[in-house]
């Protein structure tokens, strides 16, 4: 999540704790796309997409006052969207059942070949979608909220941690199985038949 | 301290912990030689990076009425 301009957003802030209602209005338009595109990505529904990033945003007006910036603000949008996420995901209990304690399961070296379609070679399309919905569907919240922080929107191990609340050690070891898993989904529809 | 190669199931493993990290330490140098040779774990390699590409891919944008609920909901309409 990148501000277009820090020493700008570091007087908006300013100018927000002090209740100026338009600045808030502008740091909203500044992270409304990444708040959005970021739930999205986590609850695979528009709708769930767009109330966590409603509730993200009331949070921060309504906090505003107590931002010290010791950290990014982004850091503090992004804790946000996860934790609602992640609260919204445990009230409709729907974790995936695979089991996630064994390091070594999801590496299998006989199931290896080469995909058929590669991201450069591929045409968006609703099949497409599909395929990535039902795969990040089955992965718990916790592990995909990972995964997407670190290689999705880039950030560090460390500003992942601070955001989940995990050990950096925590960090990769979700963020390896997530990958590890995910992978394996996607090889059972894009990997070539082996003869 | 003795070194042994990696084995297929170590660099498959190491792919996952380290992808788009730091590869210059002695165990990343070996991982790479093994990928230099090896088609299998190559292969590996290359469909995990695809796998994060391709949930890269997906985005949406924030409509118009996506835009004007959430400021609504906010109460700050009327500093558009």
């Amino acid at each position: 999540m990148q501000s277009s301009n820090n020493i700008d957003e570091q007087e908006l802030i300013s100018k927000a704790q002090k209740g100026d209602r338009k600045a808030l209005a502008d740091l909203v338009k500044i992270y409304e796309q990444t708040v959005y595109n970021f739930a999205f990505k986590i609850c695979r529904n528009k709708d769930r997409a767009e109330h966590s990033m409603q509730e993200t945003f009331l949070s921060m007006v309504k906090n505003i006052g107590q931002f010290h910036g010791k950290s990014k603000l982004s850091t503090w949008l992004y804790t946000v969207v996860s934790n609602h996420c992640l609260m919204l995901a445990r009230s409709q209990k729907k974790f995936g059942h695979t089991s996630f304690d064994d390091d070594e399961a999801f590496i299998d070296e006989k199931d290896i070949a080469d995909w058929k379609v590669t991201p450069g070679n591929f045409t968006e399309n609703n099949e497409l979608k599909e395929i990535l919905d039902e795969a990040i569907k089955k992965l718990p919240q916790d592990y995909r909220i990972v995964f997407l922080l670190r290689d999705i929107e880039g950030l560090s191990t460390e500003e992942t941690g601070k955001i989940t609340d995990l050990s950096i050690p925590a960090v990769k070891s979700r963020l390896h199985r997530a990958r590890a898993f995910l992978r394996n989904e996607l090889n059972k529809t894009f990997a070539y038949e082996r003869n | 301290m003795k070194e042994t190669k990696p084995t297929c199931k170590d660099v498959m493993s190491h792919i996952c912990d380290n992808l788009g990290e730091d590869l210059n330490s002695p165990k990343c140098v070996a991982i790479k030689e093994h990928l230099d040779h090896c088609d299998n774990c190559k292969s590996y390699f290359h469909s995990v990076e695809s796998t994060i590409k391709f949930y890269k891919m997906y985005n949406v944008e924030v409509d118009d009425k996506t835009h004007d609920n959430l400021l609504d909901f906010l109460g700050l309409k009327d500093q558009e």
